[in-house]
């Protein structure tokens, strides 16, 4: 695996409501994982602290890097087979109807080939995505959400039926369309990222990005440094903001990386070093 | 897999051996798309996900059942209703109810009609005769294919039509008795199995269909009513009756109890009330032993193993200036430092990094895709919005600025270039 040195931080908060917190993270670099276990099922901690497990065995076992997303899958599936082992189990406990369900957003580091087949790999970000949890990058002072929800809102958004703006008030907007657990579609979605187009990654829960907005978000990853910091202050504004929810936040900083910065700016420094005399 | 009966009509209906699909006379692009996936026999989320990908707004209506074990599950949108009866009760779906879509899981389904409501929206497009009442009263038996339809019938119905929609079918066992399953009938009339590839079936037809899509051969099964035996498979096993037997409990589970199971062991105890109960209680929580079940279904070839992503042969080669090949067997993506959105860990793209020295040329600045529809079998090139944009060069044409976010079609020899120095030249495969 190609040197890539990443700092990281965690939190995570029970909220002002609920009285367990059912969200689960996992820092195990390069394995980064946030599962909120979902509220209105049964023991949804259960379930989170499962993906976070699977995730965990992933990352001691080592995974074939230029193979991201197989690995990914292959671990949310053994997740979603766990989950239904443990309903069972409960279910023939005399617990009827007992489904635990889980979301989980994932960032691993893979090599991903450049171009030509079988060519020179190049480390990237690989993120995946099942449920309402999210994954934000934050690059060059702006701040971007990339995962995209699988929601009944984030679906009416995408069919224009109503705005984002709605979708922040819309009384349906806890009702996921994907997740672990449960009988709907376990596929995730995939993103890849080069290393130097995410300066920061935040992953989150709804407890997160539903009790203070992505301007907030971007303010406190601006004036944070260090990620454990910024980790801290971002769920700790989301408590400050109401904590209906489990908060839970992971802040990974790909450190050493010469960023992508426009020509002209590369440029003018080139020029003014070689004023200076410290190239040739 | 229980077959399927069909009036013609205006609308489209792909039936494959995991899904049906309807879609309105106007989708005639969509429609060759889903088909060649229906007919590869693509599971209900791998359909919904392709059916949704250009976004609800633009997709009239639709109706989307899925067939196989466990519960069948229906999606209706637009101008068609869903009619049946399914665990011993009447089902109505009216697909104009919903902003969205309307979505039901149904268990032990019995018989669903899909009639389309509105014939007269999409009839001034084709020359089909859509006026049903009078000519089109004959419901023709189909295993696979795709086919114009007015109404759909699951399982098939025999001739007489059948009565006022709704009405379930006389037996209780109908997905044995009344229909003409290809797999039971005597192998002499027919070599197909129930295999849906009947590309080479190019019979004559009973009902002349317009092709959607000229580039695709293809046909549908041709009804065969003279090879349709009249009664049961005789080698079936006995008829159960759905009705809990005498001997057992009668609480609500053992009727729930899953209806091959019954068939299979008439004389076995019903299954012990807290185990693998495939059904739901309440129409809304759904178990998570039954959605083990849907998990493993979805996956083709070996159990518990990853499905093998989908080999498809290259539609053309990109040669870049820098001296690389690519077959475009996938999605591209070409760019200073491309990013992929949103792919699934079957369907991974390639990223293809090309050297910008100038930043002339966007982090993620086109993308190279294997046409479908009617650019069925060539690439498509698509800007994704880059800063300072693309120019094709097509054979034969002056250059051409590509519009953000609009594929087009790529002739051999077609070169694109995307500045600083880089250009990508497109070749057969």
């Amino acid at each position: 695996m190609t040197d890539v040195e990443l700092h990281h931080g965690a939190a995570s908060d029970v909220g002002l409501v609920r009285e367990i917190n059912e969200d689960a993270f996992l820092v195990a670099p390069l394995v980064f994982v946030v599962a909120d276990g979902m509220g209105g099922h049964d023991r949804g901690d259960v379930a989170s602290r499962i993906v976070v497990e699977e995730f965990s065995a992933l990352a001691e076992s080592g995974y074939d890097a230029t193979r991201g997303p197989e690995a990914i899958a292959a671990t949310l599936r053994s997740s979603q087979a766990r989950i239904a082992e443990y309903d069972a189990g409960q279910r023939a406990a005399g617990a009827q109807d007992f489904a635990a369900g889980t979301t989980a957003v994932v960032a691993l580091v893979v090599e991903q080939t450049q171009g030509d087949v079988g060519g020179p790999t190049e480390p990237m970000w690989l993120l995946a995505n099942l449920g309402d949890s999210r994954i934000y990058r934050y690059n060059d002072s702006v701040l971007e959400q990339v995962s995209v929800d699988h929601s009944v809102v984030q679906e009416l958004v995408d069919a224009g039926t109503i705005s984002l703006a709605d979708a922040a008030v819309h009384p349906e907007r806890h009702i996921i369309t994907r997740a672990l657990g449960g009988s709907g579609s376990t596929e995730a979605d995939f993103f890849v990222l080069p290393l130097a187009g995410a300066e920061r990654l935040l992953l989150c829960s709804d407890g997160v990005s539903g009790m203070i907005d992505d301007d907030q978000i971007a303010d406190i990853l601006s004036r944070t440094s260090d990620p454990r910091d910024a980790a801290d202050r971002v769920v700790a504004a989301a408590v400050a903001a109401g904590g209906r929810d489990n908060a839970t936040a992971v802040v990974v900083d790909v450190v050493g990386l010469v960023p992508d910065r426009p020509y002209d700016s590369d440029a003018q420094r080139m020029s003014l070093e070689q004023k200076l005399g410290a190239l040739p | 897999m229980p077959t399927s009966s069909y009036r013609t009509g205006a609308w489209f209906a792909v039936f494959g051996s995991a899904t049906t699909l309807l879609l309105p006379g106007t989708e005639k692009a969509r429609v060759a798309d889903l088909w060649s996936r229906i007919d590869d026999g693509a599971g209900f989320d791998e359909v919904l996900d392709a059916l949704l990908q250009s976004g609800l707004g633009a997709l009239p209506g639709f109706v989307l059942v899925s067939g196989g074990d466990g519960p069948t599950k229906v999606l209706a949108r637009g101008a068609v209703q869903v009619t049946g009866s399914a665990d011993g009760e009447q089902v109505g779906i009216d697909g104009r109810d919903a902003l969205t879509w309307v979505e039901r899981t149904l268990d032990h389904v019995e018989s669903l009609a899909l009639v389309v409501v509105d014939d007269a929206s999409s009839e001034d497009t084709d020359d089909v005769d859509t006026d049903d009442v009078d000519t089109d009263d004959v419901d023709l038996p189909i295993v696979g294919g795709l086919v114009r339809v007015s109404r759909v019938d699951q399982p098939a119905v025999t001739a007489p039509p059948a009565a006022p929609v709704g009405t379930p079918p006389p037996a209780p066992e109908a997905e044995q008795a009344p229909a003409p399953v290809p797999e039971s009938s005597p192998l002499d009339d027919e070599p197909d199995t129930a295999n849906m590839g009947t590309r080479e079936d190019a019979g004559p037809l009973a009902q002349p269909v317009d092709p959607p899509d000229e580039a695709d051969s293809w046909a549908p099964r041709a009804p065969e009513p003279p090879a349709a035996p009249p009664g049961p498979p005789p080698a079936g096993p006995p008829p159960v009756p759905t009705g809990a037997p005498p001997f057992a409990p009668t609480d609500a589970l053992s009727l729930q109890t899953d209806h091959a199971e019954q068939a299979g062991s008439p004389s076995a105890p019903p299954a012990p009330p807290v185990d693998d109960d495939p059904s739901d209680h309440d129409g809304l929580t759904r178990t998570g032993a039954s959605s083990e079940a849907e998990f493993a279904r979805e996956l083709p070839g070996i159990p518990g193993q990853p499905a093998a992503p989908r080999v498809v042969a290259p539609v053309a080669r990109l040669l870049i200036s820098n001296g690389e090949t690519i077959p475009v067997d996938r999605v591209i993506l070409v760019g200073r430092a491309p990013e992929a959105r949103r792919f699934t860990s079957t369907e991974q793209p390639r990223l293809v990094k090309v050297p910008s020295p100038l930043h002339e040329i966007s982090s993620t600045h086109l993308e190279v895709r294997p046409g479908s529809g009617a650019d069925h079998g060539s690439a498509v090139v698509t800007d994704m919005g880059s800063t300072n944009g693309t120019v094709l060069e097509q054979p034969g044409l002056g250059p051409e600025d590509l519009k953000p976010g609009i594929a087009v079609q790529l002739i051999p020899g077609a070169t694109i270039n995307l500045g600083d120095g880089v250009t990508i030249q497109v070749t057969r495969p």
